[in-house]
């Protein structure tokens, strides 16, 4: 089967979910402005927007929308992965996914994908007007430019995304594990506190994922420094295709483990 | 025509903690499955009978390729569920759990279309079979094609898990427990499909229950296990014969104060007596031949001025064989 059937019937799965429970949909066009107000909250109660513009070089509201647009949108690939396998397990699908013929690198490939697009159009209600609002035209162009990175951010992230989960999922109560993960791998991307200010050994970790690099082009880009970008970029991409056969071959590791123990 | 399912010498041991207290625990194993053989022919409707946790879903699960046994062999459809599951799968439709297994938020077609595409169905052939297989299981008339499956009742949960076995026409169905909790007419719809299937479209058929009166009428043959072990096998007519011929003679009596263990006591069998009120009883006798102590028995009650209110002989049943072998093993 191709990769576009797997891929209608996870939009068709994903936005039946959506559509239908009307929280979901609200939650996600109200997230990025959440998180938002909750940082700025919190950064304006302890420090100051200068200091923030000192220390960073950019306006703590767009710095922020940025970092909020950015983190929803790579969670949703990651989480999305992530949490499959269990929610499988909880609704009792894993076994019919399991015997069924589809090539399973190319089904857990398209189950981001339907919520990212979402994200990309929710990206036209928070941080374009948010852009347009302070820039003008400039920052009507300049938000277009963010969205394709983050798109291209979080596609980046499937691969490792994979990786990730065929680990988890070999682990008992692998629910428990996610919830550890999410935050450090938050940390490690360095959306809400850039990679560059962090300790060494930290860096070099963050540097094994890919979508930091993007992370590194768009901040870089709102503090106005220079940055390579087709170089981060390209190195970026070739992470992610590093990690495409560990992802095919783990996937299927975690398939004999699972079925060894019996779904 | 080969085989299409052949299993041999089986076995599976499950470890297991025992918990003893907050914090104690220790490894235990358990043997599901203690080293058994049966095959399936084409056309055929095989019924895995067994008490809970005897070890018929881990079959199930075997013969899926949803579980790895620690021995023995197992081929279905000519493949070894070991070497070569990809084919295996390719070849076998599966009903497990009925009441989940399907996204809350689709509707039943929506599900079925879901997993069509998982199946490989391109979207005509796809179509198609969803809209006979609705038609067939009746789905439409309860509104499958349009309520969502979080909405759907447990009869419906069981149809829709039945069309998804049935998507792909695979020539072999694995069905664990396909009735289990259902409403009657959605159980005998079940029913009726699955002996259909076997003889219009030569399906093989594993279906596994603990009931026995389904067992009967659908399965053409009974494999009885236990504690991972297969107790007996073969038609439900043979199974019955296999055990002592013992029969039941009911007899319901009114009247006289007479102590009835003081007449039964003459006849060397074994029996017991209900008290229904104060002047009616049921008795029941236990015996191999009735036909030779009938008679005598009935004068003797009679005769103490009882009157004989009702009389009939039962056959073994299914459940007497089930009983019967399970206490032997």
């Amino acid at each position: 089967m191709s990769f576009i059937d797997i891929l209608r019937a996870e939009y068709k799965l994903t936005y039946s979910e959506l559509f239908r429970r009307k929280s979901a949909l609200i939650s996600i066009i109200i997230y990025p402005y959440l998180f938002t107000g909750f940082i700025l909250f919190f950064g304006l109660t302890l420090g100051s927007i200068e200091v923030f513009n000192r220390r960073i070089g950019a306006d703590p509201i767009i710095y922020m929308i940025t970092a909020s647009y950015l983190m929803i949108s790579l969670f949703a690939v990651i989480d999305d992965i992530l949490w499959r396998p269990i929610s499988s397990e909880y609704d009792g699908t894993l076994p019919y996914v399991i015997v069924s013929p589809v090539n399973k690198l190319k089904y857990y490939f398209a189950i981001p994908f339907p919520r990212l697009t979402v994200i990309v159009l929710t990206g036209l209600t928070s941080i374009v007007p948010v852009y347009f609002y302070y820039n003008g035209l400039n920052g009507l162009i300049s938000s277009l430019y963010i969205l394709v990175l983050t798109l291209i951010g979080s596609i980046s992230m499937i691969t490792i995304a994979v990786i990730i989960m065929s680990i988890i999922g070999l682990i008992g109560e692998s629910w428990r594990v996610l919830n550890i993960i999410r935050p450090i791998l938050m940390i490690l991307l360095g959306v809400y506190y850039p990679r560059i200010l962090m300790p060494t050994l930290i860096y070099i970790v963050s540097s094994l994922i890919p979508a930091s690099y993007i992370i590194e082009i768009i901040q870089k880009t709102l503090s106005k420094t220079p940055v390579e970008i087709y170089l981060l970029l390209l190195i970026a991409i070739a992470i992610t295709l590093f990690y495409s056969p560990i992802s095919y071959k783990s996937i299927y590791f975690w398939e004999k483990r699972k079925v060894k123990k019996g779904v | 025509m080969s085989k299409a399912i052949i299993v041999k010498n089986l076995r599976k041991t499950y470890s297991s903690k025992k918990r003893i207290g907050l914090l104690r625990s220790f490894r235990e194993n358990i043997e599901a499955l203690r080293g058994i053989s049966f095959d399936i022919d084409y056309g055929e409707v095989v019924g895995l009978l067994g008490p809970n946790g005897a070890g018929k879903t881990t079959t199930i699960k075997i013969l899926a390729t949803l579980l790895i046994p620690d021995s023995g062999e197992a081929y279905v459809a000519g493949y070894s569920v070991l070497d070569e599951p990809s084919k295996v799968r390719e070849n076998i439709g599966i009903m497990l759990t009925v009441e989940k297994g399907f996204f809350g938020k689709l509707t039943g077609k929506e599900n079925l279309e879901y997993f069509a595409s998982l199946y490989g169905l391109n979207r005509r052939e796809a179509k198609e079979r969803i809209d006979y297989l609705i038609k067939t299981l009746e789905l439409d008339k309860l509104g499958g094609d349009y309520k969502l499956f979080e909405e759907f009742s447990l009869g419906m949960k069981a149809r829709l898990s039945l069309a998804r076995a049935l998507l792909t026409n695979a020539p072999i169905l694995l069905l664990d427990e396909p009735t289990l909790g259902l409403d009657p007419p959605s159980a005998r719809k079940i029913r009726e499909l699955v002996k259909e299937l076997a003889r219009r479209d030569s399906k093989a058929v594993l279906y596994t229950t603990h009931n026995m009166f389904e067992a009967e009428i659908v399965c053409d043959r009974i494999i009885l296990i236990n504690k991972g072990l297969i107790v007996a096998q073969g038609t439900p007519t043979d199974l019955k014969k296999i055990i002592p011929k013992t029969k039941v003679i009911n007899l319901t009596i009114r009247g006289s104060n007479r102590d009835l263990n003081e007449i039964l006591n003459n006849f060397s069998v074994k029996y017991s007596v209900e008290e229904i009120d104060d002047y009616i009883k049921n008795i029941k006798l236990y015996v191999k031949n009735p036909e030779d102590i009938l008679n005598e028995i009935i004068k003797s009650i009679v005769k103490t001025g009882y009157d004989i209110l009702r009389i009939n002989i039962e056959e073994p049943s299914l459940e007497d064989v089930f009983i019967y072998f399970s206490e032997q093993s």
